[in-house]
């Protein structure tokens, strides 16, 4: 018998050193920044995946119902619809991981570099946006990962999801964007 | 109303799609395999097929290219529906051999809108009439002549929206598939072994760039003059015309019948020249060598590419020396080697330099002529 699960599917495109995997998450209301910030588990598990290798990622190679990935090897994930990843707020507030102004930022993990824009609310700096966010994944907004060696390979979505211990090089620009 | 097969393996957004058809006026058939899915399809031959990408056993992609290679089903409209929405998928899709791409969560108004898009555009491509072949030639290299016939192809492909071909008949390797970041893996080389072909099979050769033009590349490999004889290019031609609403054919810079056969058929054939002594005296001793091999050209024009910062001669002067009009002046664009790099065509951005703008007229003149044509 399955344990009954509460939440909601998102879909999701996740990227470890070498592959692209797309398939559904249970999440609940913290989306799944708070499903991987879950210290109880090491793990993030996948249904319906489909797994491509980065160099080919239109490709699929291997599909399969259940996938589990150890958090601290995956890079980032891309998200459509920032909604999915984070809790957004409300009308009357919103929530802390959208807060403060906007930067814009440039980053690099394995095999991608990655263009979009962060919020931050206080005195901006490297050190303080990766401390100062909660989870141990950076929340980066309207953004782009292109493949460092195949930059005509990118993904964009509406919100991609970086692991802060996977990221190499973490580059702010301090004027704000419109 | 068409019979419309839809292939995925989620009963929610099987249905779904499917009341989405419904309403739109045409018979639904839900299968949730695609190995059932291709039975089905071989067996019924419907309308159009809209497929998953992301299913087991068999993948939308797989599926695809599966159906294109099957003689009695090949022409069948595909359209691909997935979740998975990067431009890399759309132009995978593309490249399998889809005919057109949609993202999932999709509205009604949006499937049924590309549905009925698909479905006209397979009847204008059904129709007797031929289509129109632009050949463009130069015998000397370096004057753009290529990165002319790629973006003149994408520019009526983006005009037009009906079927466009590109062939490139090069025969110093393949250059049109370079500027449109396409990789080969099969050309008109692997076509022409074949005893006969159809439009089917000659689809199964070319790639489909995610603008919806169409390229039949030519082998990577350098080849010998000979290595196409008139027959063979008179039926590659005779195919594509048949089939595509405009055939733009990039020609070797070599007397052999892959140059004298495609201008003899030709509707208009473009000589591209740059302004530049040796180009403006190759072009002349290019018309001399036609006269000799008795090549009748239909309608011939002169475009003049200036492909430097600076001319060395101006379009008076060699309209004087030809002792005829040059019909397309295309100055000098710094945009051009980055598009080059980036594999995307001027034609296809919204970049308002001269090359573009220069191509899109000459896409305009052509599709207006066509059109007049025909009404």
């Amino acid at each position: 018998m399955t344990a009954k699960r509460y939440g909601h599917v998102v879909n999701l495109d996740l990227f470890t050193d070498s592959y692209r995997v797309t398939g559904r998450a249970m999440v609940g209301a913290g989306g799944i920044h708070a499903t991987l910030a879950d210290p109880n588990s090491d793990f993030l598990e996948m249904e319906d995946a489909y797994i491509s290798r980065i160099v080919k990622p239109g490709e699929i190679v291997a599909s399969y119902d259940i996938v589990a990935f150890r958090k601290d090897n995956i890079n980032f994930i891309v998200l459509q619809d920032r909604r999915d990843g984070i809790p957004v707020g409300t009308q009357h507030g919103r929530s802390v991981f959208v807060r403060g102004r906007t930067y814009p930022t440039f980053l690099t993990v394995p095999s991608f570099e990655i263009k979009g824009e962060i919020h931050h609310d206080g005195q901006l700096s490297p050190r303080a946006v990766l401390v100062s966010s909660m989870g141990r994944f950076q929340p980066i907004f309207v953004a782009t990962a292109s493949a460092s060696l195949y930059p005509d390979i990118s993904y964009s979505g509406d919100l991609i999801l970086v692991h802060k211990e996977r990221i190499g090089i973490f580059c702010l620009q301090e004027s704000r964007t419109k | 109303m068409a019979r419309i097969y839809v292939i995925d393996d989620d009963e929610q957004l099987l249905r779904m799609v499917g009341l989405m058809l419904q309403r739109g006026g045409h018979t639904v058939t839900l299968i949730n395999s695609p190995v059932e899915g291709f039975e089905k399809i071989m067996a019924d031959k419907p309308d159009l097929a809209v497929l998953d990408v992301m299913m087991p056993n068999m993948s939308g992609h797989d599926l695809t290219r599966k159906i294109r290679a099957t003689k009695e089903i090949s022409d069948l409209p595909i359209l691909i529906l997935t979740a998975r929405s990067q431009e890399i998928d759309r132009s995978t899709a593309l490249e399998s051999g889809a005919d057109g791409y949609l993202s999932k969560p999709v509205t009604s108004q949006e499937l049924v809108a590309k549905i009925d898009d698909l479905l006209n555009r397979r009847s204008s491509s059904l129709s007797p009439e031929l289509g129109v072949i632009i050949a463009l030639y130069s015998f000397r290299g370096g004057v753009g002549q290529t990165t002319l016939s790629v973006n003149l192809a994408a520019s009526l492909r983006r005009q037009s929206q009906k079927e466009v071909c590109l062939v490139d008949l090069s025969l110093s390797g393949s250059q049109a598939s370079f500027h449109l970041r396409l990789t080969p893996r099969t050309s008109w080389l692997d076509l022409l072994a074949l005893d006969s072909f159809d439009w089917g099979e000659l689809q199964q050769h070319t790639m489909v760039h995610a603008s919806g033009l169409r390229v039949l590349p030519a082998p990577a490999l350098p080849q010998l003059p000979d290595i196409l004889s008139a027959e063979k290019v008179t039926t590659l031609l005779n195919v594509v015309q048949q089939n595509a609403a405009f055939v733009v054919v990039d020609l070797p810079a070599v007397i052999s019948p892959a140059l004298t056969t495609p201008l003899g058929m030709a509707d208009m054939a473009m000589q591209v020249m740059t302004p530049d002594v040796i180009a403006v005296q190759t072009a002349f001793n290019a018309n001399r060598a036609l006269a000799r091999e008795n090549v009748t050209v239909k309608y011939k024009t002169h475009v003049l590419n200036q492909t430097t910062v600076e001319a060395q001669i101006s379009p008076a002067a060699i309209e004087k020396a030809l002792n005829a009009r040059i019909a397309f002046l295309i100055g000098y664009d710094a945009n051009q080697p980055r598009a080059l790099m980036q594999g995307v065509p001027l034609a296809l951005t919204n970049a308002q330099s001269v090359l573009p703008t220069a191509v899109n007229r000459m896409a305009e003149v052509i599709w207006q002529r066509v059109t007049r044509r025909e009404s």
